[in-house]
């Protein structure tokens, strides 16, 4: 049935334009023919065409009294007013076979997309495609399952093994708090005060931002000295593991410095004088003491300048540094596993 | 080093075991952060005067995890006292390097145990000194 339909594809074709063409004769000489005669045969419409067409002096009344004309009952034809009246015999024979044939012709193509359809290859479903597309290219799906499937003792689960996990969770939030608030905040001592009435006060959910940050800083570093102690307990430093906690030293140490480098920002009198007393210990190191003062506040007092390297230090030095010792971290617990309790 | 093997005796695979309870204390944490963000709503974190060098406040004071150091230097000589952190924190580094032993029992362990309690308690009470001086 197919092939007999494609192969006569161009017969079909030929006929239908043969139909065509004779329908368009038909109408056209139809239409000359009454345009020969003087007088236009009246198209049935309804009786409200009519009344706007004349124009009658009735249509206002009917208007006013917002009673409806009555419904057309003559004209039920509207595409005769096109191709003329049912009354001949070729013009709806070739109206019949015209789209007779383009209803076969729209049969024919849904069977073949049905066919299609029945012959299609299976679904395959979207992620998977992209899984496939990312495999093709970067053949990931095996480092990847090594990744995700490694063993892990079940004594993990306890909840004192999670302290680590969720003092680099407290990185992340204080990391993208962080950002928020440095979109609003600037770092001289005129305008550092006034930007953080404006987080609290103008700032949508400045307020919350600002809290989030402050109060989380302090939860990093309990819970980072909780995760140290836990280690500690549990001699978890031990071989092989002692550079793992050395990195973990350094990461507190880092930790503090975020706290010791962000509590000048506000630039309030708390703030400074803070920092005042705790450079003033740093200062009073034997030897290099004067030293890390200067280093710390760049010259003898606490100025624009401390502020601007405190500024510094808290958004750029220091989280790179501890981005670099987590990886580190990490990637050795990784490596060695979680420590047996014992 | 035996114990850095894959193979335990009694394991789970970090994926989905593992990351399932990471994921849950995660959540956990994170409702507890978004409930801070609420009460810095009701409540906010506060600024105080701003700051000027001329006019020292009557109570100076640092943050508080630098707070029991401060009130450690209102009695011990300010280079002893300075040096002396410096010092258990470069002891703390290098302790893995130091204490090498392994472990067979459970006595060294609760011998730490006790050290971090007595070390905790002096820290607080140092801190909450520093706090209400």
């Amino acid at each position: 049935m197919r092939i007999f339909l494609l192969r006569r594809a161009r017969l079909f074709a030929a006929i239908i334009i043969t139909i065509g063409i004779l329908l368009v004769i038909s109408a056209f000489t139809r239409a000359t023919a009454l345009a020969g005669k003087t007088t236009v045969p009246s198209l049935p419409v309804s009786s409200l065409g009519e009344s706007l067409i004349k124009a009658s002096p009735v249509q206002p009344a009917i208007l006013a009294s917002s009673k409806l004309p009555p419904a057309p009952k003559e004209d039920l034809c509207l595409h005769c007013h096109v191709t003329g009246d049912n009354t001949g015999l070729w013009t709806p024979l070739a109206r019949w076979v015209l789209f007779g044939s383009m209803g076969v012709i729209f049969a024919f193509g849904v069977y073949r997309s049905a066919s299609v359809w029945k012959k299609r290859s299976p679904w395959i479903p979207i992620p998977k495609r992209l899984g496939s597309w990312v495999e093709e290219r970067y053949q990931v799906s095996e480092p990847l399952a090594k990744f995700l499937g490694k063993p892990v003792p079940r004594y993990a689960l306890h909840w004192w093994y999670c302290l680590g996990g969720i003092t680099a969770f407290l990185f992340v939030v204080q990391a993208l708090t962080g950002i928020m608030l440095a979109f609003y905040y600037k770092p001289t001592p005129e305008a550092a005060y006034a930007s953080i009435q404006y987080i609290e006060t103008q700032v949508f959910f400045g307020a919350a931002i600002r809290a989030i940050h402050h109060w989380a800083a302090n939860g990093m570093i309990v819970v980072c000295i909780a995760h140290m102690l836990r280690v500690f307990i549990m001699g978890a430093y031990k071989r092989p593991r002692e550079l793992n906690w050395v990195s973990g030293i350094l990461l507190l140490v880092l930790t503090l410095g975020f706290g010791l480098t962000g509590y000048l920002l506000p630039w309030d009198q708390r703030a400074f004088w803070a920092t005042t007393v705790a450079s003033e210990i740093a200062g009073s190191i034997p030897a290099i003491g004067e030293l890390v003062l200067v280093f710390l506040r760049v010259g003898w007092e606490v100025t624009s300048l401390t502020l601007s390297r405190f500024y510094a230090l808290h958004i750029m030095v220091m989280p790179i540094l501890t981005l670099g010792f987590m990886g580190a971290h990490f990637v050795m617990v990784r490596r060695q596993g979680i420590a047996k309790p014992l | 080093m035996p114990d850095t093997s894959d193979q335990h005796k009694d394991s789970i695979p970090f994926y989905p075991d593992h990351i399932r309870t990471e994921f849950w204390v995660t959540l956990g944490v994170l409702a507890i952060i978004i409930l801070i963000g609420v009460a810095g709503m009701l409540a906010p974190v506060g600024i105080g005067d701003p700051a000027d060098p001329l006019n020292t406040p009557a109570h100076v004071k640092p943050e508080w995890y630098f707070l029991a150091l401060y009130q450690l230097l209102k009695f011990v000589p300010k280079t002893a006292g300075v040096v002396a952190p410096i010092l258990a924190l470069l002891l703390i580094t290098i302790w893995p390097f130091i204490d090498r032993k392994t472990e067979k029992s459970p006595r060294p362990r609760l011998l730490r145990l006790v050290v971090v309690v007595v070390g905790l308690v002096v820290l607080i009470a140092l801190t909450i000194w520093g706090e209400v001086s």
